[in-house]
């Protein structure tokens, strides 16, 4: 399996927050995330792993669901 | 049709003397240098050139780090210094009332040129496939004013001035019109630049209009009008003025800096980087025109005057041109000196540290030897050495020139502190 370490270290740097150790119902936007940076957010993770983030699927909400989709990507990386 | 008069009611500025205004004018007229030795990071080759950088200024804690992290730095110096003339000018970020005619007028030169250049890294270097999907919204020159518009609801003209040097002082004329011309009663105007780019530092260099330094010399290597003169420093920074119908400021009892009175501008038609007295001088008697100003009303020149060779002794003839006999008592001074050519925001900057200076009875000084003054560049009472302060002004012009033969020339009254 992926090292999942400099998605989460981006995370960090980017937001200032360690979204594993947070409440997974924490609202992703009371770290100011908008609509626009959670583009870039999700862009950069994608670009970690080299893998894409299928269109259907929809965008994580919360620090749970952020970690849920790092850890799915990761479990997918052949 | 009658004409409206124009008020400036808010101030706001981030440059590399200051992440304020207050903080940057009191910083410029203490005679402190906000240039210093600068290396971008990640240079793919050693490089380090004298710069202003907005050292104090804290992007992650005005916006919080995700936000910060959407906008280019051309729009965190310009969004910032924003904020803080609205702020200033006692206005409330939104508000009930209906600003459908408000609006923005903002100048920037080279726009989002740090997210261009990581763009490129990304791709020519790194072997990306992929660009990050805000690349376009982040680069393109009227994000910033975008964004000031999304932010304070400002429903009128939104407009984003690319005019080199003389990009802010344009918008802020251009601002100035439309409040005259009753088509707006409030404008935020202004402009910002982030050049320090390797490509962009790298570009200037290769047109060999630098002036060199170490980490040493680096402080005072911008020595306008001074014989030991050796070109511009570049610089990062932003600047905005709250321009407001006369009557509705008083009537609201704003805090009146000055009045805007008048703006010139020309086009030399002759040359892209020599400039022309004449075309100057054409702005400059432009403005005087347009504000109803005698050259014996003129008090204070704020110069664009960035410490090359040739620009700054055709400055001094272009005033001369302009101003008659009345030339050699006006009070000049180039403030670049102590923070740098920031291109496209260094009209705000000078904008903004005239209305001040007009407010406070001050005028700064042009950093540098005084003993070192080029005769070539005689003409005018050169402000050195100390800054002076309570000396009431009544009037005073900023130039703005810009490589391509643009001027633009502001003309502020003076309004007696209440």
């Amino acid at each position: 399996m992926v090292d999942t370490a400099p998605a989460y270290r981006y995370i960090q740097e980017r937001l200032g927050v360690d979204v594993k150790s947070t409440d997974a119902a924490t609202e992703l936007a009371s770290f100011g995330v908008d609509s626009l940076s959670l583009l870039e957010l999700v862009f950069e993770i994608e670009e970690k792993f080299g893998v894409k983030v299928d269109e259907d699927t929809p965008p994580p909400r919360s620090c749970g669901e952020l970690v849920a989709l790092i850890e799915r990507l990761a479990a997918a990386k052949p | 049709m009658s004409l409206r008069r124009v008020a400036v009611t808010g101030v706001g500025m981030v440059s590399p003397l200051g992440a304020t205004a207050p903080a940057s004018f009191d910083a410029l007229l203490a005679g402190r240098s906000g240039l210093r030795l600068y290396a971008p990071a990640d240079a793919p080759k050693p490089l380090a050139v004298p710069a202003g950088v907005c050292a104090d200024f804290d992007a992650a804690a005005l916006f919080g780090r995700a936000r910060a992290g959407t906008l280019d730095r051309y729009s965190q110096l310009g969004i910032a210094a924003g904020l803080e003339a609205w702020r200033d000018a006692g206005l409330e970020p939104a508000s009930g009332e209906d600003r459908a005619a408000w609006g923005v007028a903002w100048g920037t030169g080279v726009g989002g040129a740090l997210v261009f250049e990581r763009g490129y890294r990304d791709l020519f270097i790194g072997g990306r496939e992929r660009l990050p999907p805000l690349t376009v919204v982040q680069a393109m020159n009227n994000a910033c004013a975008s964004h000031l518009a999304i932010q304070l609801g400002l429903g009128g003209s939104c407009a984003t001035y690319s005019v080199a040097c003389a990009s802010a002082a344009m918008a802020i004329g251009e601002a100035f019109r439309r409040v005259r011309g009753a088509a707006a009663p409030v404008m935020l105007a202004g402009g910002s630049e982030a050049p320090l780019a390797y490509g962009v530092i790298r570009a200037w260099l290769a047109l060999q209009v630098l002036a060199p330094g170490d980490a040493e010399s680096a402080a005072l290597a911008c020595k306008p009008f001074q014989r030991g003169r050796a070109g511009l420093v570049l610089a990062e920074g932003g600047g905005a003025l709250v321009l407001e119908d006369w009557a509705r400021a008083e009537q609201r009892g704003a805090r009146i800096y000055a009045e805007l009175a008048g703006y010139g501008e020309s086009c030399d038609r002759g040359n892209l980087v020599r400039p022309s007295s004449e075309g100057q001088a054409r702005a400059l008697r432009a403005a005087l025109a347009d504000a109803a100003m005698a050259p014996q009303e003129v008090d204070y020149v704020n110069a664009h005057a960035t410490g090359t060779r040739e620009g700054d002794s055709i400055e001094i003839a272009a005033l001369a041109e302009a101003l008659g006999a009345r030339a050699a008592e006006v009070a000049v001074s180039a403030t670049k000196s102590a923070h740098g050519h920031a291109l496209g925001a260094a009209g705000a900057l000078a904008a903004a540290f005239t209305v001040l200076g007009l407010r406070h009875g001050a005028v700064p000084a042009t950093l540098g030897e005084a003993a070192d003054l080029d005769p070539e560049c005689a003409g005018v009472l050169h402000v050195t050495g100390a800054a002076r302060r309570g000396a009431p002004l009544r009037a005073a012009l900023t130039n703005a020139f810009a490589f391509g033969g643009s001027n633009a020339v502001l003309a502020f009254r003076a309004h007696a502190a209440d």
